[in-house]
Formats: structure tokens, C-alpha cells, sequence
């Protein structure tokens, strides 16, 4: 724990050294060559372009670091799961307050994070995931505190009441809809059980994908011109199982 | 030597550690853990925080408890607990515990201004005997006084009561209830003649409308919330609504069918528009009105509960406090008084707040008659964007759940209602309309006054440890009562003192001006909890007085006091508590306190080892004292009397009234304790059982008057998770003043057989005209009460109207739950909620930390304009519970003038950025 405390203190100091502002670009590309295909459970701040894409275009400079003001985000250090020096933030231990100037993103002087994000509320940093079986709502007692405590309560968490017949106390089930919630992480801090019951990850772990062939009948309107074609393309000599239906057995 | 994994999990304490941490275990494995946990001792117990009393089982193990859980047999809370219930165990082992006795001493000696040193409990108990003494001579009996607490358990506020009304034939203990719920007893006292609720939890499943009037139950009550929500959502019944009328939108409104947002106050005119619209559209339970209720008024003119006079008032204070002398009406006011907008009126009831008469039903009708619906529109409409048509359309929806007949209602309240300028007068009203509509005292009917603490019904209002109080709802000021008590207490006649003591905000006062100059605070925080707080914190440091405070972490009240003693927690002793529904549950002691912590009775039991009966039962000065049969400003000297009933001069207080014949035969060990200890009786060590024999005592008050209580024993026994008072032939009630579940109803249906305030004179709406008095046995009264505006409203400097309350994650003042880290995380500040219109127009964003500024002082707090609270323009609200933004720094010290109980919610503020 201190050895780690004390190396990520360190290269946090590094990062945020003026000097190193401007030369550390070489060191970073150096080190970053055997971590470049990591996996990214950690968060990137505001704005943060897709991980491919902003690892390469972030020159971890550590300035977004220095504008935090909650001291949110860190400069990974090596051996992380996220590629060396980049920023990254994990909410059980400080989560992203939402700051509605964005200041981390101001900060950045490359656009690995995206300056056009215009309010916070759109940002995408990951998306909550409750586990039902440690969640204390879920188990019937009035915590609900991710629901109180959400930034965009009501939309990225809703409390859905669920009828309880073996006690007659209704459940407060705390419900996440990723389409509105910005992976703050606020809620996994907040999180009062041992470990925490909700956490946030990047979505690309988390979302699955419904097949674009079929649409939920309470989704909104069907998009007229975006739908599938009516019939397969393609010309005559390669009829689909016309080869089948034309061999043997005649 | 190397140890396999299956050899280290044969031990079944490291299988249990393994399953703790979350190391997977095999099924062998788990059930070696589950003999771990076996061995754990489990228990009943009941959870410390809110009125709703839900009930816990508790395990310890080695002296900690090391699990709690809801308990399945708990009819309140069927197994489930709010998440300050989840951490029940963790809040005794917060790092700061309190563990020895600090007292502020300078070269071996008291100091007020030195620091705070840790002493001996002999010490500390030296210099309370030494300051109480002066402050005896010099005062007499009523400079000594005790804060005490709705926290208390039932023997701990038996004790305090006694102690002070028995022994130092004072009166001047008041509990933090009565910033809790002494309008609510104003309102039973004043209309049915005896305190607490007709009707119990089991009300909400036989409603199918509930009406919240100042009550955010979903933060604030939260398991009974549940069980709303079930009603509300899976009733086959289907037509369950929910109302929710309050200041703000809050968490409460999530479910509700109907919502009203209204100003401040306006709650009284409301109902009167209710009850207007209930007799034009004739629905009146004329069968039920007409055999069991009378109409009552009294005066309108009784002030706010302020000092008459301004020599203790800041200089910014002294506009609204001038007001307590002579109010110009506003003309909402004064077309419910009948009188002209603008007229001045002197208040002159304002010593008289509490007198009423019985008027007939034409002037009633005529009362109400000016609460119409635009009227009442025009004066309640809380939210400036909602539109006149949509809220005259709520009014009209709510009058027409309390009109229909085939609806069961019940309204619910807390401190919405009960700290209001007019509190007293709006329980009162909430009656007058159930009873208008005879939805009172039937299941599912009934107005129904929540309490915020865990035994604010079943100590602070039961036992009576208010300043003009006695056991069992009976009054320092009536000599039959005081007599009844004398005789129970084996003390000679004129012993109790006639003159009721100080209410809590008036021992604050008295403080200040050096009417008392020993305080003791028990249970809990008066000084983060009293409003105005900063007149109250210099007159504690300031003024020549010693200021004692027993408690478990160090409050803003420990740190303020002179002589800090450490406390036992909950579980750590003996008790007993009363829930909101009347039920009363008891705990055994389930580990040792920490360190030197001891338990408040242990303490009261020892300091009143230090008092002979011939230092205190002499003559005593009472100031103001004037009641028939006494010399003025005395106490007689009852010395001699008392060697008569066989005391001894030398026969100390704690002899006489607590280890006296009578107790000492309630033996320390008994067999109800299992194997559980007593460190109270213990430490005593003289073989009795001090909790058992004054809970035992006490029972003789309420036996046979309505208030019967069960054996001690009964409420220890594994098949009983309390019981409903009254308990007559071992059956607890559930619906008082109904013939069908009511021992003690004589008559066919219903009786109100409370026998207080039930002799009244004839009146007009403004006078009394024939001031013969004639009895109303078995009625319950039906009030007018006209609306009043609150004495302090925004103005050009101050421009927002603040209120204050409580979140769900935190418990009044934050001592317990601030501990506890992972509340504290959750919601480590108090937060000032505010109209993102209101933010924007003084160019200030969420997250600013801005200052909060009023009359009276100023604070600074971080701004939340999109939180759980989603407040109207105009409207500030700050939860209490964070001494690091002290918002009763801010808040005014008026009351209602008839219950004393503070008015939290209704004061002007400014904000501005930090």
C-alpha cells in the first residue's frame, strides 16, 4: 500500500512538474511500448476519447490532474491496468464531482478529452452496475443512498417500488439506466456496504447490445428510412440455397 | 510447518473469518462457519435512532456485538432495517469514544476557562456536589436543571424525574422532545384530555388514503415509508392515494398521487378550507359529532413564544422580537380574526396562550367561513410556477378524500406540524377535521402525530420529564396530581414544587440571564440543537454557571461544558423504550461500556448519593412561585415530616428514593437477565436491580388510568416484541377510545375518556360569555383556530426563507451516525438546498460554498441546487445534523406559544458566495 502510495505520489509529482509537462512526452512513449494493449477497468476523466484513440492522443501531461479540484484523477502509474502516465480515476476511492466548467477537460491540451462535451451531464465515463444480491435496497431494507446521492438521480438511477408479501414493507430497488448515467461514480463511493454493491465501469463492459434486426415495441419511433432492407441484394448466380435446391435428388 | 488450507479451516472461528473477508468457501466449510457463528449470543433488541421503533436481534461475542440484523418477529419492521438501522453495531466503536470523566482544571482545581483534563469519577462527582450546593444556596432548587432527552430510556427518565422532582424539588428538567413533539401533546392534551395516538402503525394497512402534512416520511420514517409503499402499490383494492403537503418538493412526493406546495404556515388555513368545505357540501358525521365532540376556541393573541423584552437580543434581532409584544395583521390574518388588515394587535394571552371555551356550531361554521377556495389559494400557493387553477384543483382533491365517506384517512405529521408558530393550534385542526367526518379512533382512520425519537412517547411524555410534567400525563400545577405522586414517592406532602419548571429553549434563556447556573445534559445535544445557538454557546462559556454533560462522543454540548462525563450506550445497559404506536420494547445489556463509560442511571444514582434529605428538603427559594397553599416564592421546609414517614436527616436521596425498602427487594441477579450483565447494578453492588425496580415503580402511575403498563418482566419475554399501552389483563390495545378494542370505553362505541382540560366556561369566537364551567366526560373538542402568519418572514435583506430537518442517512445531531464511516461517506456535510433560479439570480453554481446569513448569525455551507430536495424559489433548506455547518447558528428561537416547542422551519436568511 505505501510502496504504491509512494510511487504514484511520486510520478503524480513527475507529471505535474512543469518540465516534464513539456519533455515527457518521449519518456511516456518509451514506457508506454509494453503497456499499450492494457485493459482499461479505470475511468478517464470528461470527455475522454475511446480508449484506442485517446491513448494515443493523450501526451500525459498530467494537466488534468492539476485541475481537479477534488483530486479525482491520477496519472497511472506503471503496472496499472491502464497504459502508464495517463489520467484515470477510480470512484471507491475519490469519484468525479461533476464539476459543470469541466475544468479537467479545459485543461487538456491535445483533445484526448473531447473539449465539445458541453455539459457535464453528457459526459460518458463509465456506466454503474449494481450487484442485487449485496445491495441492501434489493434486500429490502431503505438505504437507497446511490439514488439520494446521483448527480442525475431520477434519470441515470430511478427507485422503483416492488410489492414485498412476506413482510408487507414495500422494496426501494435502486434501477441504473446507462443512458443517462455518466460513470461520476459518486454512487460506488457512497456505497455503504463492505465492498461496494454498485460499481462503475468503463460500458463497453458492461453494455451488451440489442440486435439492430429487432426493436423493443416501447421503444420510441421506428426509424422509416434506417430499417433493414426489404430484400436481399445480390444478383441471380448467387440465390441463397438456390445451389441446394437445384443438386440431386430431383 | 506449513498448514494446508483444509487444516486451517477445520477451525470453525477461521471458516467464520474466511466467510467474513469473503475467502469462497466449500458447503463443509460453510457450515463449520455457521457453528462459528453459533456461538455468537443472539438477543432481542430494539433499533436506537427513530420513533418508528423497529426491532433488531443482536449477537455479541467476548464483550462487542458483532452482528445485528432485523428481526423477522418485529410486527413494526418485519426484519428489516433503514441503513442507520443496518449500522446499530457499529456506532459504539467510534474512535473517539468518550471513556473517562474531563473535566476543565487548572493546578489541580475546577477552571472554567482551562482545558479539559481527564479526572476520576470521584472527582467529578466532588465537583458537581460542590457547584450543585452553591448553586442551591444561592439559587435555590430551580437554578439546578436537566436537559434530558426523548432518548432516554424509560428507568433513565424515571430517574432524572425523580431526582429533580422528588429530591430536588425542582422542575426545571425539560427533554430535547420538547423541540420534537410538545405541540402534538398540546394537541391531545387540548382535545381529547390525555396524550398519544388513538390509532397505530396497523392503520396503514386498513387506509387506503394517506395524507402527509409536514412529514417526509420516506427520509425521515423510513420502514414504516415501506410499508406505506406496499399499501400504496400492491393493494388489490387498488385505489390507495398518497397526498403530500409541505414547503418543498422531497422524497415523500416520489409517491404521492397529490402534491401540494404550500408557504409556510398556510397549513392552518388549509384546514379551515377543509373543514369549510365539509360542512357546505354537508358531510359532517352529524351522529358521531353530535354524541362524542363539542367546539372549542380561545385566544388569538398569545405572541411567539419569545422574550417580552430585548436586553438579551442582538441589535439585528430586536424588529422581529418587538413583535412578540404587539403584531400588525396581514390581511390573510385578519380576515381570519375578523378584524381589519393592518390593525395592531397587543398580545395580550400571551401568558394565557393555552385557555379555550366552548363555542356552538353556528360560530364555528362562521370561523371557517372565510377559508374559501380562492382565499385559501391565494394565501397557501407555495410554488411561484405553479399555476392558481392547478393548485385550487389540489385543494379541491384533498377536501374531497376527507369528505368521502367510503375513503379510510389517515393524516400523518411530524415536525411540519409540531415546530410551527402555531403548532399546538395545527394538531388540534388535524383532529377537527377527522372528527368533523368521524374518522377518528376506527382502523384506518385516525390522525396520527409521528415522533421523531426512539422514546419520546415512551419516556420523555410517559414518564413525564417535562418541566411542568408528572408521570402518566399528570401536572406539577394540579395539587390532586402532585399528591397522587407524593403518595407513590413516599415523600412528605408539599414536596413536589407547584410551579412548573423551565421548557428547554427557556433553560437556555435562563442560562443566559443566570437564572439557573447548573445544567446537566443527558442524552443528548442541546446545544447543536437548540435554535439561536449562538446566544446559548456564550452564555455556557461566558456566564458564572457549571454546565455538566454526560455523553458517549464529544458533541458541541461536551465541548461547551465544564464537566464531561462518559456515557453507556444503548446496548450497553438496560432499557426500555416507547414507540410512536405505544409500544414498549425493551433490551437487555449486551456489552460492557467502554473504558470508565457508565450508564446515566449509575450516574443520577450516585451524584444522589451526595444529598441528604436535610440539605435539601428545608425551606427552598422559588422564585415566582404562587400557588394556593404555598407562602410565595417558597417551598416549605418538610424536614420534620419527614422524620415522621421515618427518614433519617442523614437518610441521603439516593437512600430515599431510589435504594429504598421497597426497591432493594427487586434483587440483582434475577433470572431475566439470562446470562446478560448489569454494570449499573453491579457498580452500585448493594444486590438490586435498579432498572427493573423503577420501571416496576413507575408502573403504578399509569395502572388503572388509561396508561396501564405490562410487568417488566413480561416485555423480556422471548414470545413478546412489545406491546401496545394500555395492557389490561396481559392484552395490549390497538385502537383507543373504540369500544371494540378500548378496556377502558364504558360507552356503546366510542368514549374519549381522557379526563384533562374537560371542564370548560361558554364562548363566543373572541370571548368567554358565561364563565361557569360544565364538564365535557368522554368528548373530544373540535377547535377553530384561525391562520397566523409566521412572526418572521423574507424580506429586502433577507430574502429566502429557511427551514431545517434531518436527511435519512443521519440521526439528529450526527453524535452516532457521523462515527460511522460509512454514513459520514455517504453524506459527510450538510448541504444547502436551493432553487437553481435562486443560485443563478446571486450568480451562484452547485458545489459553491456560499454563506447563509440571518438575524442572528452566519454560516457557511456548500450549495446543492439539483439534490433530493427540490426546493420552490424563495426557499432554503439545511439539514441539522452537521456541526460544521451549524444551522441553528441561524435559525429563531420563536415557539409555539402554548406547546414551547421551537419553530425550526420558518426563518429569513440571505445567501451569498464565500
Amino acid at each position: 500500500m505505501s510502496t504504491y502510495t509512494g510511487r504514484r505520489e511520486f510520478l503524480k509529482r513527475m507529471a505535474q512538474g512543469a518540465g516534464v509537462a513539456t519533455t515527457g512526452g518521449l519518456l511516456w512513449s518509451f514506457l508506454l511500448g509494453q503497456q499499450r494493449h492494457a485493459r482499461a477497468n479505470m475511468l478517464r476523466p470528461p470527455g475522454a476519447l475511446n480508449e484506442p484513440d485517446f491513448a494515443a492522443t493523450c501526451i500525459k501531461c498530467g494537466q488534468c490532474v492539476q485541475a481537479c479540484p477534488y483530486g479525482t484523477l491520477s496519472l497511472s502509474p506503471s503496472g496499472a491496468e491502464v497504459p502508464i502516465g495517463t489520467p484515470s480515476f477510480s470512484p471507491r476511492d475519490v469519484p468525479c464531482y461533476m464539476c459543470v466548467d469541466i475544468p479537467c477537460m479545459q485543461a487538456c491540451p491535445t483533445g484526448a478529452l473531447e473539449h465539445d462535451l458541453e455539459r457535464i451531464e453528457d459526459a460518458r465515463m463509465g456506466v454503474a452496475t449494481i450487484d442485487h444480491e449485496s445491495c441492501l435496497s434489493w434486500q429490502g431494507l431503505r438505504c437507497e443512498i446511490c439514488y439520494r446521492e446521483c448527480p442525475v438521480r431520477n434519470d441515470a438511477i430511478t427507485v422503483e417500488n416492488r410489492p414485498r408479501r412476506t413482510s408487507g414493507h414495500a422494496l426501494f430497488v435502486p434501477v441504473v439506466h446507462a443512458s443517462h448515467c455518466t460513470g461520476c461514480g459518486i454512487c460506488e463511493y457512497v456505497c455503504p456496504t463492505e465492498v461496494a454493491a454498485i460499481h462503475v465501469l468503463p460500458p463497453e463492459l458492461v453494455q451488451g447490445k440489442i440486435g439492430d434486426h429487432y426493436l423493443l415495441s416501447n421503444d420510441a419511433e421506428v426509424d422509416a428510412d434506417g430499417g433493414p432492407s426489404a430484400s436481399p441484394a445480390g444478383d441471380h448466380d448467387a440465390v441463397p440455397g438456390l445451389e441446394y435446391l437445384n443438386e440431386g435428388e430431383r | 510447518m506449513s498448514i494446508t488450507r483444509r487444516d486451517f479451516m477445520r477451525d470453525a472461528v477461521a471458516a467464520a473469518t474466511a466467510a467474513a473477508v469473503g475467502v469462497p468457501l466449500t458447503s463443509a466449510e460453510q457450515a463449520l462457519a455457521k457453528e462459528a457463528e453459533s456461538g455468537w449470543r443472539w438477543d432481542k433488541g430494539v433499533c436506537r435512532f427513530c420513533g418508528v421503533g423497529c426491532g433488531i436481534q443482536i449477537a455479541t461475542k467476548e464483550g462487542r456485538i458483532v452482528a445485528t440484523k432485523g428481526d423477522p418477529d418485529a410486527p413494526v419492521n418485519r426484519g428489516l432495517n433503514c441503513v442507520k438501522g443496518y449500522f446499530n453495531g457499529r456506532i459504539m466503536y467510534g474512535e473517539d469514544r468518550l471513556t473517562e470523566p474531563l473535566m476543565r482544571m487548572k493546578d489541580g482545581r475546577f477552571d472554567k476557562k482551562a482545558d479539559f483534563v481527564p479526572v476520576s469519577w470521584d472527582r467529578a462527582f466532588d465537583e458537581m456536589e460542590r457547584q450543585a450546593k452553591k448553586v442551591l444556596d444561592e439559587k435555590g432548587p430551580t437554578g439546578l436543571a436537566i436537559m434530558g432527552s426523548g432518548q432516554y430510556t424509560v428507568p433513565e427518565g424515571y430517574a432524572a424525574v425523580k431526582l429533580m422532582k422528588a429530591g430536588f424539588r425542582s422542575n426545571t428538567i425539560d427533554p430535547n422532545a420538547r423541540h420534537c413533539m410538545a405541540s402534538a401533546v398540546v394537541g391531545f392534551m387540548q382535545v381529547f384530555g390525555i396524550d398519544e395516538p388513538a390509532g397505530n402503525y396497523d392503520d396503514i394497512e386498513e387506509a387506503d388514503t394517506f395524507v402527509l402534512w409536514g412529514a417526509n416520511m420516506a427520509e425521515c420514517h423510513p420502514i414504516l415509508w415501506s410499508r406505506i409503499a406496499n399499501r400504496r402499490i400492491s393493494s388489490d383494492a387498488a385505489d390507495v392515494k398518497i397526498v403530500n403537503i409541505t414547503t418543498f418538493t422531497n422524497m415523500s412526493s416520489d409517491l404521492a398521487d397529490l402534491e401540494l406546495v404550500i408557504k409556510p404556515s398556510a397549513d392552518l388555513a388549509i384546514q379551515n378550507y377543509i373543514a369549510r368545505e365539509i360542512i357546505a357540501r354537508d358531510a359532517v358525521d352529524k351522529e358521531f359529532v353530535e354524541s362524542h365532540c363539542v367546539f372549542a376556541t380561545g385566544p388569538y393573541d398569545i405572541g411567539y413564544g419569545m422574550r417580552a423584552d430585548s436586553s438579551f437580543a442582538y441589535d439585528a434581532e430586536k424588529d422581529i422580537q418587538a413583535k412578540e409584544l404587539e403584531v400588525k395583521l396581514d390581511r390573510f390574518e385578519a380576515a381570519g380574526q375578523r378584524r381589519e388588515p393592518g390593525e395592531v394587535v397587543k398580545q395580550t394571552n400571551r401568558g394565557s396562550a393555552g385557555k379555550h371555551w366552548t363555542i356552538s356550531f353556528e360560530d364555528f361554521k362562521k370561523a371557517v367561513e372565510p377559508y374559501t377556495l380562492e382565499f385559501v389559494t391565494e394565501l397557501a400557493k407555495g410554488d411561484p410556477e405553479e399555476t392558481v387553477e392547478s393548485f385550487r384543483e389540489k385543494l379541491e382533491a384533498l377536501a374531497d378524500f376527507y369528505i368521502n365517506r367510503d375513503r379510510n384517512l389517515v393524516s400523518f405529521w411530524t415536525m411540519g406540524f409540531n415546530q410551527h408558530q402555531r403548532g399546538s393550534w395545527v394538531n388540534e385542526q388535524a383532529y377537527m377535521n377527522h372528527l368533523l367526518v368521524g374518522k377518528q379512533a376506527r382502523p384506518g382512520n385516525g390522525a396520527f402525530s409521528l415522533t421523531g425519537q426512539p422514546s419520546a412517547c415512551g419516556t420523555a411524555r410517559e414518564v413525564g420529564t417535562f418541566g411542568h410534567r408528572l408521570p402518566s400525563d399528570m401536572v406539577v400545577a394540579n395539587p390532586a396530581h402532585r399528591a397522587k405522586s407524593e403518595k407513590i414517592w413516599k415523600l412528605p406532602s408539599k414536596a413536589i414544587n407547584p410551579k412548573p419548571g423551565s421548557h428547554i429553549n427557556k433553560i437556555m434563556r435562563d442560562l443566559e440571564d443566570g437564572t439557573v447556573k447548573f445544567a446537566w445534559v443527558q442524552v443528548n445535544n442541546p446545544f447543536q440543537a437548540t435554535a439561536n445557538a449562538n446566544h446559548w454557546i456564550t452564555a455556557a462559556r461566558e456566564m458564572d454557571n457549571f454546565i455538566v454533560c454526560s455523553d458517549v462522543y464529544p458533541s458541541v454540548s461536551a465541548k461547551v461544558a465544564d464537566l464531561i462525563l462518559p456515557a453507556a450506550m444503548i446496548f450497553e445497559k438496560w432499557g426500555l423504550y416507547g414507540n410512536a404506536e405505544r409500544r414498549t420494547q425493551a433490551w437487555r445489556e449486551q456489552v460492557p461500556p467502554p473504558g470508565d463509560a457508565r450508564s446515566d442511571v449509575w450516574q443520577m444514582l450516585e451524584f444522589a448519593k451526595r444529598f441528604t434529605i436535610d440539605e435539601v428538603w428545608g425551606e427552598q427559594k422559588v422564585p415566582g412561585l404562587k400557588a394556593e397553599g404555598y407562602e410565595d416564592g417558597k417551598l416549605p421546609d418538610i424536614r420534620q415530616a419527614a422524620r415522621e414517614m421515618g427518614y433519617k436527616p442523614d437518610s441521603t436521596l439516593y437512600e430515599v428514593l431510589f435504594a429504598n425498602d421497597a426497591n432493594r427487594k427487586v434483587k440483582w441477579p434475577d433470572p431475566v437477565a439470562k446470562d446478560h450483565e448489569n454494570h449499573t447494578a453491579a457498580l452500585l453492588g448493594d444486590g438490586w436491580f435498579p432498572e427493573k425496580a423503577l420501571f416496576d415503580e413507575y408502573t403504578q402511575f399509569g395502572r388503572g388510568h388509561g396508561h396501564d403498563l405490562a410487568d417488566f418482566d413480561v416485555y423480556y419475554r422471548d414470545d413478546v416484541r412489545g406491546l401496545r399501552w394500555p395492557v389490561v389483563d396481559g392484552k395490549e390495545t390497538q385502537w383507543r377510545f373504540n369500544a371494540k378494542y378500548d378496556p377502558y370505553v364504558k360507552a356503546p362505541d366510542f368514549e374519549f375518556y381522557g379526563k384533562a382540560l374537560k371542564a370548560l366556561p361558554q364562548g363566543d369566537l373572541d370571548k368567554v360569555t358565561n364563565p361557569e364551567k360544565s364538564g365535557l366526560a368522554g368528548k373530544a373538542k373540535i377547535f377553530f383556530r384561525p391562520y397566523a402568519a409566521p412572526v418572521e418572514q423574507p424580506d429586502e435583506n433577507f430574502d429566502l426563507w429557511l427551514s431545517t430537518g434531518r436527511v435519512l442517512e443521519h440521526w439528529h445531531t450526527g453524535t452516532m451516525t457521523r462515527r460511522v464511516p460509512q454514513l459520514h461517506r455517504a453524506v459527510p456535510t450538510a448541504q444547502a438546498f436551493v432553487h437553481p433560479d435562486d443560485a443563478a439570480a446571486r450568480n451562484l453554481k452547485r458545489n459553491d460554498v456560499v454563506w447563509l446569513e440571518s438575524r442572528r448569525g452566519k454560516i457557511k455551507a456548500v450549495l446543492e441546487t439539483h439534490g433530493r430536495n427540490r426546493m420552490v424559489r424563495g426557499m432554503v433548506f439545511v439539514p441539522f445534523f452537521d456541526e460544521g455547518v451549524f444551522v441553528n447558528k441561524l435559525t429563531l428561537d420563536a415557539t409555539c406559544p402554548l406547546s414551547k416547542e421551537t419553530d425550526f422551519k420558518k426563518c429569513a436568511v440571505k445567501v451569498y458566495k464565500a
